[in-house]
Protein backbone atom coordinates (compact mmCIF):
# COMPACT_ATOMS: atom_id res chain seq x y z
CA UNK A 1 0.00 0.00 0.00
CA UNK A 2 1.41 3.36 -1.00
CA UNK A 3 1.64 6.02 1.67
CA UNK A 4 0.68 8.80 -0.70
CA UNK A 5 -1.15 8.15 -3.90
CA UNK A 6 -2.24 10.85 -6.32
CA UNK A 7 -4.64 9.83 -9.03
CA UNK A 8 -5.66 11.66 -12.16
CA UNK A 9 -4.96 15.28 -11.26
CA UNK A 10 -6.33 17.58 -13.95
CA UNK A 11 -6.39 21.35 -13.85
CA UNK A 12 -7.40 23.93 -16.39
CA UNK A 13 -6.91 27.68 -16.12
CA UNK A 14 -9.36 29.18 -18.58
CA UNK A 15 -8.49 27.25 -21.72
CA UNK A 16 -5.00 26.19 -20.82
CA UNK A 17 -4.65 22.67 -19.53
CA UNK A 18 -1.94 22.93 -16.90
CA UNK A 19 -2.23 19.42 -15.51
CA UNK A 20 -3.28 16.68 -17.89
CA UNK A 21 -3.90 13.79 -15.56
CA UNK A 22 -1.05 13.28 -13.12
CA UNK A 23 -0.59 10.01 -11.24
CA UNK A 24 2.15 9.12 -8.83
CA UNK A 25 2.72 7.44 -5.52
CA UNK A 26 5.20 7.64 -2.74
CA UNK A 27 6.19 5.44 0.21
CA UNK A 28 6.48 6.71 3.74
CA UNK A 29 9.83 8.38 4.33
CA UNK A 30 10.64 8.68 0.64
CA UNK A 31 11.76 11.83 -1.08
CA UNK A 32 10.28 12.66 -4.45
CA UNK A 33 11.97 15.26 -6.62
CA UNK A 34 9.94 16.88 -9.37
CA UNK A 35 11.89 18.42 -12.20
CA UNK A 36 10.90 20.01 -15.48
CA UNK A 37 10.97 23.27 -17.39
CA UNK A 38 9.10 26.34 -16.15
CA UNK A 39 5.46 26.12 -17.11
CA UNK A 40 5.40 22.34 -17.07
CA UNK A 41 2.92 22.31 -14.17
CA UNK A 42 5.23 21.40 -11.28
CA UNK A 43 4.15 24.26 -9.04
CA UNK A 44 0.46 23.83 -9.84
CA UNK A 45 0.76 20.19 -8.86
CA UNK A 46 2.17 21.15 -5.46
CA UNK A 47 -0.47 23.82 -5.01
CA UNK A 48 -3.22 21.31 -5.75
CA UNK A 49 -1.77 18.91 -3.21
CA UNK A 50 -1.76 21.68 -0.60
CA UNK A 51 -5.33 22.74 -1.38
CA UNK A 52 -4.22 26.17 -2.60
CA UNK A 53 -5.81 25.27 -5.92
CA UNK A 54 -8.65 22.87 -6.44
CA UNK A 55 -7.97 20.47 -9.27
CA UNK A 56 -10.81 19.90 -11.72
CA UNK A 57 -10.40 16.18 -11.31
CA UNK A 58 -8.30 13.90 -9.18
CA UNK A 59 -8.02 12.07 -5.90
CA UNK A 60 -5.46 11.96 -3.14
CA UNK A 61 -5.03 8.92 -0.94
CA UNK A 62 -2.99 9.23 2.22
CA UNK A 63 -2.04 6.27 4.37
CA UNK A 64 -4.56 4.08 2.59
CA UNK A 65 -7.48 6.45 3.02
CA UNK A 66 -9.12 8.77 0.56
CA UNK A 67 -8.06 12.24 1.70
CA UNK A 68 -9.63 14.33 -1.00
CA UNK A 69 -11.59 14.03 -4.18
CA UNK A 70 -11.86 17.02 -6.49
CA UNK A 71 -15.51 16.19 -7.05
CA UNK A 72 -16.36 16.67 -3.38
CA UNK A 73 -16.94 20.01 -1.73
CA UNK A 74 -15.62 19.98 1.82
CA UNK A 75 -16.76 22.34 4.55
CA UNK A 76 -14.13 24.83 5.67
CA UNK A 77 -13.36 23.04 8.94
CA UNK A 78 -12.80 19.65 7.28
CA UNK A 79 -10.67 21.26 4.61
CA UNK A 80 -8.45 22.82 7.25
CA UNK A 81 -7.86 19.44 8.87
CA UNK A 82 -6.95 17.97 5.47
CA UNK A 83 -4.63 20.86 4.72
CA UNK A 84 -2.63 20.23 7.84
CA UNK A 85 -1.57 16.83 6.49
CA UNK A 86 0.64 18.70 4.04
CA UNK A 87 3.25 21.33 4.73
CA UNK A 88 4.54 23.72 2.10
CA UNK A 89 7.73 25.74 1.88
CA UNK A 90 7.33 28.51 -0.66
CA UNK A 91 9.78 29.82 -3.19
CA UNK A 92 9.51 33.33 -1.71
CA UNK A 93 9.45 32.15 1.94
CA UNK A 94 6.28 34.12 2.72
CA UNK A 95 7.27 34.64 6.32
CA UNK A 96 5.03 36.94 8.33
CA UNK A 97 7.05 40.18 8.43
CA UNK A 98 5.42 41.48 11.60
CA UNK A 99 6.38 38.51 13.77
CA UNK A 100 9.76 37.49 15.12
CA UNK A 101 11.28 34.24 13.81
CA UNK A 102 10.05 32.24 16.80
CA UNK A 103 6.52 33.59 16.52
CA UNK A 104 6.49 32.77 12.80
CA UNK A 105 7.20 29.18 13.73
CA UNK A 106 4.83 28.97 16.69
CA UNK A 107 1.89 31.04 15.39
CA UNK A 108 -0.18 28.15 14.04
CA UNK A 109 0.29 25.97 17.12
CA UNK A 110 -0.26 28.99 19.41
CA UNK A 111 -3.62 29.63 17.82
CA UNK A 112 -4.51 25.95 17.97
CA UNK A 113 -3.50 25.95 21.65
CA UNK A 114 -5.81 28.88 22.34
CA UNK A 115 -8.68 27.08 20.67
CA UNK A 116 -8.05 23.96 22.70
CA UNK A 117 -7.88 26.00 25.91
CA UNK A 118 -11.25 27.53 25.13
CA UNK A 119 -12.68 24.09 24.53
CA UNK A 120 -11.16 22.82 27.77
CA UNK A 121 -12.62 25.75 29.73
CA UNK A 122 -16.11 24.98 28.43
CA UNK A 123 -15.73 21.32 29.36
CA UNK A 124 -14.52 22.18 32.86
CA UNK A 125 -17.43 24.53 33.34
CA UNK A 126 -19.85 21.82 32.38
CA UNK A 127 -18.14 19.38 34.72
CA UNK A 128 -18.16 21.82 37.67
CA UNK A 129 -21.80 22.56 37.05
CA UNK A 130 -22.67 18.88 37.04
CA UNK A 131 -20.81 18.40 40.29
CA UNK A 132 -22.74 21.32 41.71
CA UNK A 133 -19.60 23.25 42.60
CA UNK A 134 -20.07 26.94 43.36
CA UNK A 135 -18.33 29.52 41.12
CA UNK A 136 -18.18 27.01 38.26
CA UNK A 137 -17.49 29.77 35.72
CA UNK A 138 -14.66 31.27 37.69
CA UNK A 139 -13.03 27.91 38.38
CA UNK A 140 -13.32 26.92 34.75
CA UNK A 141 -11.71 30.19 33.70
CA UNK A 142 -8.83 29.52 36.04
CA UNK A 143 -8.36 26.01 34.64
CA UNK A 144 -8.62 27.31 31.09
CA UNK A 145 -5.99 29.97 31.72
CA UNK A 146 -3.64 27.41 33.18
CA UNK A 147 -4.19 25.04 30.27
CA UNK A 148 -3.57 27.85 27.84
CA UNK A 149 -0.39 28.94 29.54
CA UNK A 150 0.99 25.40 29.53
CA UNK A 151 0.05 24.85 25.88
CA UNK A 152 1.60 28.13 24.77
CA UNK A 153 4.77 27.35 26.70
CA UNK A 154 4.97 23.98 24.98
CA UNK A 155 4.39 25.60 21.60
CA UNK A 156 7.18 28.13 22.19
CA UNK A 157 9.52 25.40 23.42
CA UNK A 158 8.88 23.34 20.31
CA UNK A 159 9.37 26.37 18.05
CA UNK A 160 12.69 27.05 19.72
CA UNK A 161 13.72 23.45 19.21
CA UNK A 162 12.81 23.64 15.52
CA UNK A 163 14.81 26.83 15.06
CA UNK A 164 17.77 25.03 16.65
CA UNK A 165 17.29 22.20 14.16
CA UNK A 166 17.60 24.59 11.22
CA UNK A 167 20.59 26.24 12.88
CA UNK A 168 18.91 29.50 13.85
CA UNK A 169 18.67 29.16 17.61
CA UNK A 170 20.42 32.50 17.99
CA UNK A 171 18.08 34.31 15.58
CA UNK A 172 14.80 33.47 17.24
CA UNK A 173 14.13 37.08 18.26
CA UNK A 174 14.90 38.52 14.80
CA UNK A 175 12.27 39.81 12.43
CA UNK A 176 12.27 38.36 8.89
CA UNK A 177 13.44 41.72 7.55
CA UNK A 178 16.62 41.37 9.57
CA UNK A 179 17.51 37.95 8.17
CA UNK A 180 19.24 36.91 4.96
CA UNK A 181 17.26 35.04 2.31
CA UNK A 182 18.81 31.74 3.31
CA UNK A 183 18.00 32.32 6.97
CA UNK A 184 14.43 33.32 6.10
CA UNK A 185 13.96 30.13 4.14
CA UNK A 186 15.27 28.10 7.06
CA UNK A 187 12.76 29.79 9.36
CA UNK A 188 10.09 28.94 6.78
CA UNK A 189 11.16 25.29 6.90
CA UNK A 190 10.94 25.31 10.70
CA UNK A 191 7.49 26.88 10.42
CA UNK A 192 6.33 24.15 8.04
CA UNK A 193 7.67 21.50 10.42
CA UNK A 194 5.85 22.96 13.43
CA UNK A 195 2.60 21.22 12.56
CA UNK A 196 4.45 17.97 11.87
CA UNK A 197 2.84 17.37 8.47
CA UNK A 198 2.63 13.89 6.96
CA UNK A 199 4.07 15.16 3.69
CA UNK A 200 6.36 18.17 3.46
CA UNK A 201 6.45 19.96 0.10
CA UNK A 202 9.03 22.40 -1.21
CA UNK A 203 8.31 24.70 -4.12
CA UNK A 204 11.70 25.58 -5.60
CA UNK A 205 13.05 26.43 -2.17
CA UNK A 206 16.32 27.91 -3.40
CA UNK A 207 15.22 29.70 -6.58
CA UNK A 208 14.84 33.09 -4.89
CA UNK A 209 18.23 32.86 -3.20
CA UNK A 210 21.65 34.13 -4.12
CA UNK A 211 23.82 31.18 -5.21
CA UNK A 212 26.03 31.40 -2.13
CA UNK A 213 22.99 30.99 0.14
CA UNK A 214 21.50 27.89 -1.46
CA UNK A 215 23.95 25.58 0.30
CA UNK A 216 22.68 26.26 3.83
CA UNK A 217 19.06 25.65 2.80
CA UNK A 218 19.86 22.44 0.93
CA UNK A 219 21.84 21.23 3.96
CA UNK A 220 18.79 21.71 6.16
CA UNK A 221 16.54 19.84 3.73
CA UNK A 222 19.07 17.03 3.45
CA UNK A 223 19.05 16.68 7.21
CA UNK A 224 15.29 16.06 7.11
CA UNK A 225 15.83 12.75 5.30
CA UNK A 226 13.45 10.19 6.69
CA UNK A 227 10.44 12.45 6.30
CA UNK A 228 8.10 12.03 3.38
CA UNK A 229 8.93 14.97 1.14
CA UNK A 230 8.16 16.30 -2.30
CA UNK A 231 10.65 18.77 -3.69
CA UNK A 232 10.12 20.77 -6.84
CA UNK A 233 13.57 21.92 -7.79
CA UNK A 234 15.94 23.21 -10.42
CA UNK A 235 18.94 21.95 -8.49
CA UNK A 236 19.68 18.82 -10.51
CA UNK A 237 22.66 17.75 -8.45
CA UNK A 238 20.64 18.04 -5.28
CA UNK A 239 17.67 16.14 -6.74
CA UNK A 240 19.95 13.36 -7.88
CA UNK A 241 21.62 13.14 -4.50
CA UNK A 242 18.65 13.17 -2.09
CA UNK A 243 15.69 11.84 -4.07
CA UNK A 244 14.47 8.27 -3.89
CA UNK A 245 12.32 8.92 -6.88
CA UNK A 246 12.28 11.55 -9.62
CA UNK A 247 9.38 12.80 -11.68
CA UNK A 248 10.09 14.64 -14.90
CA UNK A 249 7.18 16.79 -16.00
CA UNK A 250 6.63 18.30 -19.41
CA UNK A 251 3.57 20.15 -20.68
CA UNK A 252 1.38 19.23 -17.74
CA UNK A 253 2.09 15.51 -17.84
CA UNK A 254 4.53 13.10 -16.26
CA UNK A 255 6.91 12.46 -19.11
CA UNK A 256 9.18 10.10 -17.26
CA UNK A 257 9.61 8.78 -13.74
CA UNK A 258 12.09 6.59 -12.00
CA UNK A 259 15.04 6.41 -9.68
CA UNK A 260 17.61 9.24 -9.91
CA UNK A 261 19.85 6.81 -11.77
CA UNK A 262 17.17 6.06 -14.36
CA UNK A 263 16.29 9.70 -14.85
CA UNK A 264 19.70 11.33 -14.83
CA UNK A 265 21.83 8.61 -16.35
CA UNK A 266 19.53 6.52 -18.48
CA UNK A 267 17.03 9.09 -19.68
CA UNK A 268 14.79 7.52 -22.28
CA UNK A 269 12.58 10.27 -23.67
CA UNK A 270 13.88 12.89 -26.05
CA UNK A 271 12.33 15.70 -23.98
CA UNK A 272 14.12 14.65 -20.82
CA UNK A 273 17.45 14.35 -22.58
CA UNK A 274 17.05 17.80 -24.09
CA UNK A 275 16.00 19.22 -20.70
CA UNK A 276 18.98 17.73 -18.89
CA UNK A 277 21.33 18.98 -21.54
CA UNK A 278 19.98 22.52 -21.15
CA UNK A 279 20.21 22.33 -17.37
CA UNK A 280 23.79 21.08 -17.45
CA UNK A 281 24.97 23.73 -19.86
CA UNK A 282 23.34 26.34 -17.65
CA UNK A 283 25.38 25.38 -14.59
CA UNK B 1 -15.52 93.21 27.75
CA UNK B 2 -13.63 91.40 25.04
CA UNK B 3 -10.25 90.67 26.52
CA UNK B 4 -7.74 88.30 24.96
CA UNK B 5 -8.42 85.91 27.80
CA UNK B 6 -12.20 85.96 27.49
CA UNK B 7 -11.99 85.46 23.74
CA UNK B 8 -9.51 82.60 24.17
CA UNK B 9 -11.86 80.91 26.63
CA UNK B 10 -14.77 81.44 24.29
CA UNK B 11 -12.84 79.96 21.36
CA UNK B 12 -11.71 77.07 23.55
CA UNK B 13 -15.32 76.16 24.07
CA UNK B 14 -15.84 76.08 20.31
CA UNK B 15 -12.63 74.10 20.00
CA UNK B 16 -14.12 71.58 22.43
CA UNK B 17 -16.94 71.00 19.96
CA UNK B 18 -14.37 70.71 17.15
CA UNK B 19 -12.51 68.05 19.12
CA UNK B 20 -15.74 66.23 19.92
CA UNK B 21 -16.72 66.02 16.25
CA UNK B 22 -13.20 64.88 15.42
CA UNK B 23 -13.02 62.21 18.11
CA UNK B 24 -16.49 60.76 17.53
CA UNK B 25 -16.03 60.70 13.77
CA UNK B 26 -12.69 58.94 14.06
CA UNK B 27 -13.92 56.42 16.64
CA UNK B 28 -16.92 55.43 14.53
CA UNK B 29 -15.59 55.84 10.99
CA UNK B 30 -12.46 53.72 11.52
CA UNK B 31 -14.36 50.47 12.18
CA UNK B 32 -17.21 51.36 9.81
CA UNK B 33 -14.68 52.03 7.06
CA UNK B 34 -13.40 48.46 7.41
CA UNK B 35 -16.95 47.16 7.04
CA UNK B 36 -17.46 49.30 3.93
CA UNK B 37 -14.12 48.04 2.57
CA UNK B 38 -15.27 44.44 2.98
CA UNK B 39 -18.51 45.34 1.22
CA UNK B 40 -16.73 46.87 -1.74
CA UNK B 41 -14.45 43.82 -2.03
CA UNK B 42 -17.25 41.29 -1.66
CA UNK B 43 -17.59 38.42 -4.12
CA UNK B 44 -21.33 39.04 -4.17
CA UNK B 45 -22.39 41.60 -6.72
CA UNK B 46 -25.57 42.33 -4.81
CA UNK B 47 -23.49 43.61 -1.97
CA UNK B 48 -20.51 44.97 -3.87
CA UNK B 49 -22.39 47.15 -6.34
CA UNK B 50 -24.55 49.11 -3.87
CA UNK B 51 -21.56 49.64 -1.58
CA UNK B 52 -19.40 50.88 -4.44
CA UNK B 53 -22.21 53.16 -5.58
CA UNK B 54 -22.49 54.60 -2.08
CA UNK B 55 -18.74 55.23 -1.98
CA UNK B 56 -18.96 56.91 -5.37
CA UNK B 57 -21.79 59.21 -4.26
CA UNK B 58 -20.18 60.11 -0.95
CA UNK B 59 -16.79 60.79 -2.48
CA UNK B 60 -18.37 62.47 -5.47
CA UNK B 61 -20.36 65.16 -3.66
CA UNK B 62 -19.27 67.88 -1.25
CA UNK B 63 -19.39 67.05 2.44
CA UNK B 64 -21.22 70.36 2.91
CA UNK B 65 -24.04 69.11 0.72
CA UNK B 66 -24.17 65.81 2.61
CA UNK B 67 -24.43 67.69 5.91
CA UNK B 68 -27.40 69.66 4.64
CA UNK B 69 -29.03 66.57 3.15
CA UNK B 70 -28.75 64.62 6.37
CA UNK B 71 -29.92 67.48 8.55
CA UNK B 72 -32.81 68.75 6.43
CA UNK B 73 -33.49 65.65 4.31
CA UNK B 74 -35.72 63.69 6.69
CA UNK B 75 -38.08 66.60 7.37
CA UNK B 76 -38.15 67.67 3.72
CA UNK B 77 -38.80 64.19 2.39
CA UNK B 78 -40.97 62.63 5.06
CA UNK B 79 -42.10 65.60 7.11
CA UNK B 80 -40.63 64.06 10.22
CA UNK B 81 -38.15 65.60 12.60
CA UNK B 82 -34.64 64.38 11.78
CA UNK B 83 -31.54 64.40 13.89
CA UNK B 84 -30.55 67.16 16.23
CA UNK B 85 -27.75 69.31 14.87
CA UNK B 86 -24.75 67.68 16.45
CA UNK B 87 -26.03 64.17 15.68
CA UNK B 88 -26.57 65.16 12.04
CA UNK B 89 -22.98 66.39 11.88
CA UNK B 90 -21.64 63.16 13.38
CA UNK B 91 -23.75 60.98 11.06
CA UNK B 92 -22.67 62.90 7.95
CA UNK B 93 -19.02 62.93 8.97
CA UNK B 94 -18.94 59.25 9.92
CA UNK B 95 -20.49 58.16 6.61
CA UNK B 96 -18.23 60.46 4.63
CA UNK B 97 -15.04 59.44 6.37
CA UNK B 98 -15.96 55.75 6.47
CA UNK B 99 -16.11 55.86 2.66
CA UNK B 100 -12.73 57.54 2.35
CA UNK B 101 -11.19 55.22 4.94
CA UNK B 102 -12.69 52.21 3.15
CA UNK B 103 -10.68 52.97 0.04
CA UNK B 104 -7.52 53.27 2.09
CA UNK B 105 -8.26 49.96 3.78
CA UNK B 106 -9.02 48.35 0.45
CA UNK B 107 -5.71 49.49 -0.98
CA UNK B 108 -3.95 48.23 2.15
CA UNK B 109 -5.64 44.85 2.14
CA UNK B 110 -5.16 44.25 -1.57
CA UNK B 111 -1.54 45.33 -1.24
CA UNK B 112 -0.69 42.45 1.10
CA UNK B 113 0.91 39.81 -1.15
CA UNK B 114 -1.23 36.75 -1.90
CA UNK B 115 1.57 34.60 -0.50
CA UNK B 116 0.80 35.81 3.02
CA UNK B 117 -2.73 34.51 2.86
CA UNK B 118 -1.53 31.27 1.27
CA UNK B 119 1.08 30.75 3.97
CA UNK B 120 -1.61 31.16 6.62
CA UNK B 121 -3.90 28.81 4.74
CA UNK B 122 -1.27 26.09 4.47
CA UNK B 123 -0.71 26.41 8.23
CA UNK B 124 -4.38 25.67 8.80
CA UNK B 125 -5.41 29.08 10.09
CA UNK B 126 -9.10 29.93 9.87
CA UNK B 127 -10.18 32.86 7.70
CA UNK B 128 -10.75 34.90 10.84
CA UNK B 129 -7.35 34.11 12.28
CA UNK B 130 -5.74 34.84 8.92
CA UNK B 131 -7.31 38.27 8.82
CA UNK B 132 -6.63 39.31 12.40
CA UNK B 133 -3.20 37.74 12.91
CA UNK B 134 -1.66 37.93 9.45
CA UNK B 135 -3.37 40.47 7.21
CA UNK B 136 -4.57 43.28 9.49
CA UNK B 137 -1.24 44.00 11.23
CA UNK B 138 0.38 44.42 7.82
CA UNK B 139 -2.50 46.58 6.60
CA UNK B 140 -2.03 48.91 9.56
CA UNK B 141 1.62 49.30 8.65
CA UNK B 142 0.77 50.01 5.02
CA UNK B 143 -1.93 52.57 5.67
CA UNK B 144 -0.43 54.78 8.38
CA UNK B 145 0.83 57.37 5.89
CA UNK B 146 -2.40 57.78 3.86
CA UNK B 147 -4.43 57.61 7.09
CA UNK B 148 -2.45 60.44 8.66
CA UNK B 149 -3.35 62.60 5.66
CA UNK B 150 -7.01 61.79 5.93
CA UNK B 151 -7.11 62.31 9.68
CA UNK B 152 -5.55 65.75 9.33
CA UNK B 153 -8.09 66.68 6.69
CA UNK B 154 -10.79 65.65 9.15
CA UNK B 155 -9.48 68.11 11.76
CA UNK B 156 -10.06 70.97 9.34
CA UNK B 157 -13.27 69.59 7.81
CA UNK B 158 -14.93 69.91 11.21
CA UNK B 159 -15.29 73.61 10.42
CA UNK B 160 -18.07 72.65 7.97
CA UNK B 161 -20.33 71.89 10.93
CA UNK B 162 -21.17 75.60 11.15
CA UNK B 163 -23.24 75.18 7.97
CA UNK B 164 -25.97 73.72 10.15
CA UNK B 165 -25.18 75.98 13.09
CA UNK B 166 -23.08 73.70 15.24
CA UNK B 167 -20.87 76.06 17.19
CA UNK B 168 -17.40 74.80 16.42
CA UNK B 169 -14.44 77.12 16.76
CA UNK B 170 -14.75 79.03 13.44
CA UNK B 171 -18.41 79.74 14.05
CA UNK B 172 -17.61 81.08 17.50
CA UNK B 173 -14.95 83.36 16.08
CA UNK B 174 -17.33 84.68 13.44
CA UNK B 175 -19.48 86.10 16.24
CA UNK B 176 -16.60 88.51 16.81
CA UNK B 177 -16.20 89.26 13.12
CA UNK B 178 -19.78 90.39 13.11
CA UNK B 179 -18.91 92.79 15.93
CA UNK B 180 -16.07 94.16 13.83
CA UNK B 181 -13.29 92.14 15.47
CA UNK B 182 -11.38 90.20 12.82
CA UNK B 183 -8.36 88.79 14.65
CA UNK B 184 -10.19 86.03 16.56
CA UNK B 185 -10.93 84.39 13.21
CA UNK B 186 -7.23 84.21 12.39
CA UNK B 187 -6.47 83.26 15.94
CA UNK B 188 -8.41 80.00 15.42
CA UNK B 189 -5.60 78.97 13.05
CA UNK B 190 -3.33 78.59 16.05
CA UNK B 191 -5.67 76.01 17.57
CA UNK B 192 -5.72 73.97 14.38
CA UNK B 193 -1.96 74.20 14.05
CA UNK B 194 -1.47 72.99 17.58
CA UNK B 195 -3.86 70.08 17.02
CA UNK B 196 -2.20 69.07 13.75
CA UNK B 197 1.20 69.40 15.37
CA UNK B 198 0.23 66.89 18.05
CA UNK B 199 -1.21 64.52 15.44
CA UNK B 200 1.97 64.78 13.37
CA UNK B 201 4.01 63.74 16.38
CA UNK B 202 1.63 60.89 17.15
CA UNK B 203 1.81 59.52 13.61
CA UNK B 204 5.57 59.88 13.55
CA UNK B 205 5.69 57.87 16.77
CA UNK B 206 3.41 55.22 15.29
CA UNK B 207 5.50 54.95 12.14
CA UNK B 208 8.63 54.51 14.22
CA UNK B 209 6.85 51.85 16.27
CA UNK B 210 5.95 49.96 13.09
CA UNK B 211 9.32 50.41 11.40
CA UNK B 212 10.36 46.87 12.29
CA UNK B 213 7.85 45.46 9.82
CA UNK B 214 9.49 45.35 6.42
CA UNK B 215 6.72 44.88 3.91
Amino acid sequence: MDFLHVEGFRKKFYNTEVLKGIDFSLQKGEILAIIGASGSGKTTLLRCLNFLETPDEGKVYLDGELLSDAKERYPEGTLREKRKKFGLVFQNFNLFPHYRAIKNVSLASDLAAKERAKEFRREQKRRYREEGVRFAGRLARRDGAKFREEALKESARRAEELLETVGLGDKKQSYPGELSGGQQQRVAIARALALDPEVLCFDEPTSALDPELTGEVLRVIRALKGRTMIIVTHEMKFAREVADKVLFMADGAVEEEGTPEEIFVHARSEKLRAFLKRENSGD
Amino acid sequence: MNTFLSITLDLLEGFGTTCLIFALTLALALPLGLVVAFGSMSRFRLLRLPVRTLVWIIRGTPLMLQLIAIFYGPSLLFGIGGFDRLTAVIVAFVINYACYFSEIYRGGIEGVPAGQREAAQVLGLTKRQTFFYVILPQVIKRITAPMSNEVMTLVKDTSLARIISVAEIIMVSQEYTRQGLIWPLFYTGAFYLLFIGILTLLFRFLEKKLAYIKV
